[in-house]
């Protein structure tokens, strides 16, 4: 995939994030903004990439896992946990995905995994994020998207 | 109410006994099996209530580590269903392997055996894992159980909580793996372990639902959880046939459009209602289960034999008189008799607002949890250390990627030993301790047979090594020791390619002028990444002729 697509992935991740966790959080708003963002990746990722290549018919997963943890920064409570939390469900996307690929004779995308399970290992010791904290774990995760 | 239930789970399980028998005896000619359907109705039946098993804690565990517990009553409804939907979901692997005598050999105890149970296999995963979540959902359920009793127990069950919500993710996970890395066009998918937990958690939600039913009680933020994995679903139905084109009318209009029903007040206040969408998920899931595991171009279902209703209908007998006679019978012996298992009723409406309400203290979690982690990570560390290191496996070296599956069931089994070992020695009488002591001797026994493993060199009384003086010895050592993989022609073993992993490499002439003779002899004789080394096994000789028998298949399949 080349580096505009990979940028509007981050995009869509990013915008369809800012939707989540409004006040008042409720059961059916959250799971119906998640449900609708998986819908939209999936109808992107449908009309801009190859799906017959493997390592990218996971690809909508992986966008709502980081548009999950993007939208983890603007939490009010429990911060960190979801934080942590969410980079565990990228990992576990990225880590199982990977897995499969091996046994296709595929690579296992070590420093992508290597590189979120820093940043989820990392957020554990995170007792305050700031404003700014927050900017630069954004950053972090788009880094991570775009280059590993 | 529970008398009825009860009788009409013995009255499934009866009729389908027979056909249980029968499949039993007569191995997988009994049940629909076709060209490509190696996996039939029982493993479709493993999926589905290992799916099953796997919610009822996972949705227990859920809500209490992140700090919304469910009432007593729902929890320990969702934690018995695992129990039972374990137990169901145990016997048919047993049922398609047909030789259920040697369904021990799944055990990876190295080749002390001379048989060693191929670690990168997902089905030697799936043994490993399924047997952990087993122990330690057992283990959760007797401390919440007891807890009431012994209030010393009340303290480990979030952090106990907290190691079973990995846990169970990660055991489906490792269930979507053993379709995920094969190479069948309709298994291929690295989102299956999404799928299948959403899949799981959806179809458990539905169970619990049921159950909860049918104890007049009702939590309505289950019902919402429901509805919105119904949308999830629906996606990842869409992404499938995107991908691959595989789609079903019945199983999306079961289970993405029958539940929207509940957006009606009349169908979601109305208990008739409730039963109605749930029984609609479960059925939609268990034909999705089917429809997946046979993945044939015609409607599999079609070709249901007695025997592919008769199991099902023994599952659903076996599931229904387990969890009833339980939840009507020892429940009141275990807690007195005046007082039934979830005896702290939430009534409904309550129900919601508590589960919305009540947080639990967490700032004791980690302490709690610390030193168990920690000497479960030393063991995992030991084990992954061991296991990439070791040598006599008889198969190619292991990786990090081969090992790594087994990790945390290890790692959470030790921990949760080691955090309920003290409380639990505490309150048990003479008796239960006698008990846990000849069980740890058995443990510790095993696990030293485990770490002895065996001499990978195979026994001569075994294997006689035959001169090859004619062309008919060659071709007799190929139907015995190649042809379960390459096939009998050369061209695959069309089983294997669908059961086992990974593919084997086509032997076309071309490929076998590119190797050379000597380099195909040294694969033969010392193995090669996914090829077994037969050293020992096969002469060099023998070998040679087989290279050479190798050719003459690939020639004549030009």
């Amino acid at each position: 995939m080349d580096a505009i697509l990979n940028a509007l992935c981050c995009l869509m991740a990013l915008g369809t994030s800012m939707f989540l966790w409004h006040r008042p959080v409720s059961i059916f708003k959250e799971t119906g903004i998640l449900a609708l963002s998986l819908v939209v990746f999936g109808l992107f990722s449908y009309l801009t990439v190859d799906l017959s290549e493997p390592s990218l018919e996971y690809m909508p997963f992986r966008m709502l896992a980081l548009c999950i943890c993007f939208s983890t920064t603007s939490l009010t409570s429990h911060k960190t946990r979801y934080l942590v939390l969410s980079q565990v469900l990228w990992l576990w996307v990225e880590f199982f995905g990977g897995l499969t690929f091996v046994y296709h004779g595929l690579d296992m995308p070590w420093t992508r995994i290597v590189a979120i399970g820093a940043g989820a290992f990392g957020g554990a010791f995170l007792s305050h994020i700031s404003r700014e904290m927050e900017f630069l774990l954004m950053v972090y995760w788009i880094a991570v998207w775009m280059f590993f | 109410m529970y008398r009825i239930l009860v009788y009409i789970g013995v009255a499934l399980l009866l009729l389908g006994a027979f056909a249980f028998g029968v499949s039993l005896w007569e191995g997988p000619t009994a049940w629909h099996t076709d060209v490509r359907t190696f996996w039939g109705i029982p493993i479709s039946l493993f999926v589905l209530w290992i799916g099953l098993a796997h919610a009822g804690t996972l949705i227990s565990a859920i809500f209490l580590a992140l700090g919304y517990p469910l009432g007593r009553r729902t929890s320990m409804v969702a934690e018995l269903s695992t129990l039972c939907s374990l137990a169901v979901a145990a016997l048919f692997p047993l049922v398609h392997l047909g030789i259920i005598e040697n369904f021990y050999m799944v055990v990876p105890f190295l080749d002390a055996r001379g048989n060693f149970s191929n670690l990168r296999s997902p089905l030697v995963w799936d043994f490993c894992c399924i047997s952990v979540y087993g122990l330690v959902s057992l283990l959760f359920f007797a401390t919440h159980l007891f807890s009431e009793k012994f209030p010393d127990l009340k303290k480990l069950i979030r952090p106990m909580a907290w190691l079973l919500f990995p846990l169970v993710l990660w055991v489906h996970t490792i269930v979507s793996l053993d379709f995920a890395v094969t190479f069948v066009p309709q298994w291929r998918g690295a989102f299956f372990p999404l799928y299948f937990i959403a899949g799981a958690i959806y179809s458990g939600l539905a169970l619990v639902i049921i159950l909860l039913t049918a104890e007049h009680c009702r939590v309505r933020v289950l019902e919402k959880l429901m509805l919105g994995l119904s949308w999830f679903m629906a996606f990842f139905w869409l992404w499938e046939f995107l991908l691959k084109g595989s789609f079903s009318f019945e199983v999306v209009f079961l289970g993405a459009v029958v539940p929207q029903l509940m957006w009606l007040r009349v169908i979601r206040e109305n208990a008739f209602g409730r039963l109605l969408v749930a029984f609609s998920v479960l059925v939609s899931l268990g034909l999705e289960r089917y429809i997946l595991v046979t993945p044939s171009e015609y409607n599999a279902a079609e070709y249901f034999s007695w025997t592919d209703l008769g199991l099902v209908s023994f599952s659903l007998g076996l599931f229904t008189t387990l969890f009833f006679v339980f939840r009507a019978k020892f429940s009141s012996l275990l807690e007195g008799e005046d007082v039934v298992m979830g005896e702290i009723v939430l009534q409904q409406d309550e129900s919601d607002k508590e589960s919305e309400k009540v947080t639990l203290p967490e700032k004791n979690d980690f302490s709690i949890l610390r030193l168990p982690l920690l000497i479960g990570v030393l063991v995992t560390l030991l084990y992954v250390v061991w296991a990439v290191s070791v040598e006599n496996t008889n198969l190619a070296p292991l990786s990090v990627v081969n090992v790594a599956p087994l990790c945390l069931p290890l790692l959470v089994l030790v921990a949760c030993f080691t955090l309920c070992a003290r409380p639990l020695w505490g309150i048990s009488g003479k008796r239960v301790k006698l008990v846990c002591a000849v069980l740890a001797g058995i443990l510790g026994c095993l696990a030293g047979a485990f770490w002895a493993g065996g001499s990978s060199d195979v026994s001569s009384g075994v294997v006689s090594v035959q001169e090859v003086d004619s062309p008919k010895t060659v071709e007799f050592i190929w139907s015995s020791r190649c042809a379960s993989c390459h096939g009998q022609d050369g061209k695959f073993n069309e089983k294997f390619v669908r059961e086992f992993y990974p593919l084997p490499q086509k032997l076309t002439p071309v490929r076998l002028d590119t190797l050379g003779e000597d380099s195909l002899v040294k694969v033969i004789l010392d193995g090669r990444v996914n090829m077994n080394p037969y050293r020992g096994r096969v002469s060099e000789d023998e070998a040679r002729g087989l290279v050479r028998y190798m050719r003459h298949l690939a020639g004549e399949g030009e």
